[in-house]
């Protein structure tokens, strides 16, 4: 039985809440700890998902918790790309004084992509395809600010 | 002028206080596996709309249908979120019926889902902005959160519920002891109910009385538990269900009334109401499903009945108010074995809400358990053949009543 | 399916800090549609009201908004999506053959609420929610650039879009002050603040404060309280999954999928010579470029050749659209009416001439996840 819980949640009300990451994210998250990525394949279509999921959203198949894992490398490229001064995770939804790059990248093997900034881009690194990797928190300790951010291969 | 609806299929994740071994899409998927697996033609992909809903500020998600499409297998499908508080999930299984009714083209087999898991948020917030109106405008006036935790204590659900009981014991003349009796019927009842949460096999009624007060006249012992869990039904057109199933269970009857008023819920939510027991919404409600459902005589043509009440005096009011009983004689029913298991009108053999209450899933495992005990197939299943049975829901601060009435014969006129 | 009509309708004027309270604008939204229609309180069967627990700041947001919507002692529900998605449970409701009169009302007050940061708390708590980097306003970058990318689109053909639809406004009595500007040019619009890059702070529809309600009835009745009912002949309503990493965010799947059921409905082959005018909720400018395509009004990519203004080939938001204002749980209510008053010929200083059959549309989350197409249309026989 995993306990693992998100804790850090700002936002409208100060209420306390914990939420239980599950079976499949709790794996995911095990994999953060020793900087890996662990994806879930579907064995009828072949999408490769990361975050991994129960159920593959094309082929409404279970994919079960002890079958089709695999790892996959830090290694990706940018799909899309955006700048953006908005802090929606302060309370007011404040802008900052200086913008902010957020990359989506594909890892190479898997058919989603994820979200993280983007460190040390300059202005005409922003492409698309342009080829990251991750890089992860020093001490990562199994949870989504493990990876900090996509640099430049 | 609408179709003939009919239930196929209903399913449970387990019931706990702290499911922290999944996460909420997996609680919900738990459930939807149970449903599908009663029907071995159907699959996730053969679903044609979905219908879900649950309290969401009890644990901080809003929409959390939008993250768990894929978890549900509603990707790429017709999704509508319904949501009304304690009654959702009878608003969410409403909903499953008028969609399947309403004979839009392609939409004939919906599934409806409806869930929560308290042990992720913090429900005294949740209860607090019902039983306080407007969070934003107390926290403007300076009132702190931890104040109004304070305030809670005497408050919120439990506090509205025991100016309900009053005054309906002021009007019934019932013992602390009757509502004891309906507690022990209930917790007996879940020890026999797979998914329940609160089983007590050997609970007594001095065992109940042995618990100090809340808040008079309801003990520690007297009230429902804060679960986590998800239920799932499955609604589909009168055709397609004789193939999915030997015994399709036809919903004849659907009503969700309020008589709620906003200047009272304003200042003082439903406490403030002369007399929370009065339920005019509750009546309607029933005289409404009755009517659709050809009922003229609810005690003798309802077989079973699945009564949404946290709190034993509501369930004795209700038993009353939705005509299952005369006014002031339920208590009666339940001492003389009436409303047991092998009784003539056996109630909440699930357990009911008293003993399991996941919020946003209760009012919909109310229909769900009525239907399958119409099926055959209820966990704890009554002894008699159930032809005709009833599942409510209860939210809004006090006065909002959900209503399904079900048969195992398509009954409903048309005019 | 059988034929319900639209028999009223009534929307309050946008403001971005209303002067007064959620009770009286619903009050005022819901009686005034019945105003509208000529009918009384006690002709309500049944009220499906649009409001979302979190936008409103407290659980079950309908709770105390019975008496003001017309709900009291009347069969009610409610929707947690936009109001587009109420009527659609109202329209069950009427051909369910259980009710005769359907209310439906929705709205929200971003006055009174941290807009982003609500809209951030629609996301996976277990995922990406911590940190934030997900949410409406980075999505909306995303989008839009996906757009850009796949068929090599300047940004100028999106703030074109803006600069029309504020100009549209500008004509809506009812919108919101700050949406309308009859002077804003392209190089405005672009040279306004990041909002998330490519997307700038004049592409975005401004979430406000506003209510708007329906009415609907069967055929017969509707044809007795009414001579100008406007028909709901096709809808349709569709998710697609959530993740944004995994949709194609040139397009719209839910909406291309939501539009081919209403069209099915509604017998329609050919949109683009079938259809008259449509209403869309476009939360950003390039959304009602990627909507009009969905919705096969232009082919995919070619968006940007059609003249949607008001005397166009076919006009596209000629109220302004969401660009006019954005009440959450309102605005897909509010495209409906608008469709409404198209039909009828009320819509004032921007009718489009000679409209029978309208689309309107309604969305919710991130990159519109969910979508619903209405077909309307006029011809009360
Ligand atoms: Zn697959």
């Amino acid at each position: 039985m995993t306990e693992k819980v998100i804790e850090k949640n700002k936002g409208l009300v100060k209420a306390d809440f914990a939420f239980w990451v599950g079976l499949y994210m709790d794996k995911f998250y095990d994999g953060f700890e020793q900087k890996k990525i662990m994806a879930n394949k579907c064995p009828e279509c072949g999408s490769v998902f990361v975050p991994p999921r129960k159920i593959c959203g094309k082929c409404r198949i279970k994919l079960p918790i002890d079958e089709n894992w695999i790892e996959l490398g830090d290694k990706g490229k940018l799909i899309n790309f955006t700048r953006t001064a908005y802090k929606v995770s302060d309370r007011r939804a404040r802008k900052s004084k200086s913008l902010k790059d957020y990359g989506m990248v594909q890892i190479e093997g898997s058919d989603t992509a994820i979200v993280y900034p983007l460190i040390d881009f300059e202005e005409n690194d922003l492409k698309m395809g342009t080829e990251v990797k991750i890089q992860w928190k020093e001490n990562p300790s199994g949870g989504p600010s493990d990876i900090e951010g996509f640099v430049k291969l | 002028m609408g179709r003939q609806v009919a239930i196929t299929s209903a399913g449970f994740s387990e019931h706990a206080s702290k499911r922290s071994d999944v996460s909420m899409p997996e609680l919900v998927n738990e459930a939807i596996e149970d449903c599908l697996t009663k029907v071995p033609s159907v699959e996730l992909d053969d679903i044609d709309a979905f219908v879900n809903g649950n309290m969401p500020a009890f644990e901080g998600s809003n929409l959390p249908e939008l993250w768990m499409t894929d978890w549900m297998g509603a990707r790429n499908k017709p999704l509508m979120r319904i949501t009304t508080g304690g009654t959702t999930g009878g608003s969410v299984a409403i909903g499953g019926y008028y969609t399947v009714t309403a004979e839009l083209p392609g939409i004939d087999t919906v599934l409806a889902v409806a869930f929560e898991q308290q042990s992720q948020g913090d429900t005294s917030v949740g209860l607090a902005s019902v039983a306080y109106g407007e969070i934003s405008i107390l926290n403007s006036l300076g009132i702190s959160y931890g104040q109004l935790n304070r305030l809670l204590s005497g408050g919120a659900a439990i506090g509205v519920a025991a100016y309900q009981a009053t005054n309906y014991m002021s009007k019934s003349k019932i013992t602390e002891e009757d509502l004891a009796r309906v507690v022990v019927q209930n917790r007996r009842n879940a020890a026999k109910t797979w998914w329940a949460h609160l089983k007590m096999p050997d609970l007594t009624i001095e065992d109940v009385l042995d618990t100090p007060y809340i808040q008079y006249p309801l003990r520690y012992g007297m009230v429902c538990p804060a679960s986590d869990g998800a239920v799932a039904m499955l609604f589909t057109t009168e055709e397609k269900a004789k193939d999915m199933c030997d015994i399709p269970v036809y919903v004849n009857g659907v009503a969700s009334v309020a008589n709620e008023t906003a200047v009272l819920g304003y200042d003082g939510s439903g406490s403030a109401q002369v007399d929370p027991s009065a339920q005019i919404g509750a009546m309607k409600s029933a005289e409404l499903a009755y009517s659709q459902a050809g009922i003229s005589f609810p005690r003798k043509e309802i077989d079973y009945a699945e009564v949404y009440a946290p709190f034993p005096n509501q369930e004795l009011m209700w038993d009353e108010k939705l005509g299952l009983f005369e006014e002031t004689t339920a208590p009666e029913m339940y001492e003389t074995g009436v409303t047991a298991r092998d009784g003539e009108l056996p109630v909440n053999c699930s357990g009911g809400v008293n003993s399991t209450n996941a919020i946003g899933a209760s009012a919909m495992e109310r229909p769900a358990v009525a239907a399958l005990q119409i099926m055959g197939k209820a966990s704890n299943q009554v002894p008699k053949t159930v032809h005709t049975s009833i599942g409510s829901g209860w939210g809004g601060s006090l006065n909002f009543i959900t209503l399904m009435v079900m048969s195992d014969e398509p009954k409903r006129k048309w005019k | 399916m059988d034929k319900v009509g639209i028999v009223g309708y009534n929307q309050v004027k946008l403001y971005s800090d209303a002067n007064y309270g959620r009770y009286e604008m619903i009050f005022e939204a819901v009686r005034g549609a019945l105003d509208n229609a000529g009918l009384k309180k006690k002709d309500i069967t049944t009220v499906i009201s649009a409001t979302n627990d979190y936008y409103d700041g407290r659980t079950i947001s309908n709770c105390f908004t019975v008496e003001v919507g017309g709900g009291y002692l009347a069969d009610e529900s409610k929707v947690e999506m936009d109001g587009a998605h109420a009527m659609l449970y109202g329209l069950m409701r009427i051909l369910s053959g259980n009710h005769k009169l359907a209310v439906v009302w929705g709205g929200s007050m971003p006055s009174c609420y941290p807009y982003h940061s609500a809209r951030l708390y629609e996301t996976d708590p277990t995922w990406e929610r911590p940190n934030a980097y997900v949410n409406d306003v980075t999505a909306s970058g995303f989008q839009m650039r996906a757009y850009m990318d796949k068929y090599d689109i300047g940004a100028e053909y999106i703030a074109n879009i803006a600069v029309k639809n504020r100009k549209n406004a500008a004509k809506n009595p009812l919108a919101l002050e700050e949406a309308q500007n009859s002077n804003i040019t392209v190089d405005e619009v672009l040279n306004s603040d990041a909002y998330s890059d490519p997307v700038t702070e004049l592409m975005v529809a401004q979430p406000c404060d506003g209510v708007a309600a329906v009415l609907l009835a069967p055929e017969r009745q509707a044809l007795k309280i009414t001579d100008k009912p406007v028909w709901i002949s096709g809808v349709g309503w569709n998710q697609d999954t959530y993740y944004i990493g995994e949709r194609d965010l040139s397009t719209c799947t839910s909406m291309e999928l939501a539009a081919k059921q209403a069209y099915d409905m509604a017998n329609i082959n050919d949109a683009k010579n079938d259809i008259d005018v449509a209403e869309l909720h476009e939360a950003y400018a390039h959304e009602e470029m990627i909507f009009t395509e969905c919705l096969g009004l232009a082919e995919k990519g070619e968006a940007r050749k059609l003249n949607t203004s008001i005397g166009g080939d076919l006009p596209i938001n000629p109220s302004g659209g969401a660009m006019g204002g954005k009440p959450p749980c309102a605005t897909g209510l509010i495209r409906v009416i608008e469709a409404v008053k198209q039909i009828r010929g009320e819509a004032g200083d921007y009718q489009v001439d000679g409209v029978n059959r309208a689309v309107a549309t309604g969305q919710i989350g991130m990159c519109a996840q969910n979508n619903i197409v209405w077909v309307l249309e006029g011809g009360g026989e």
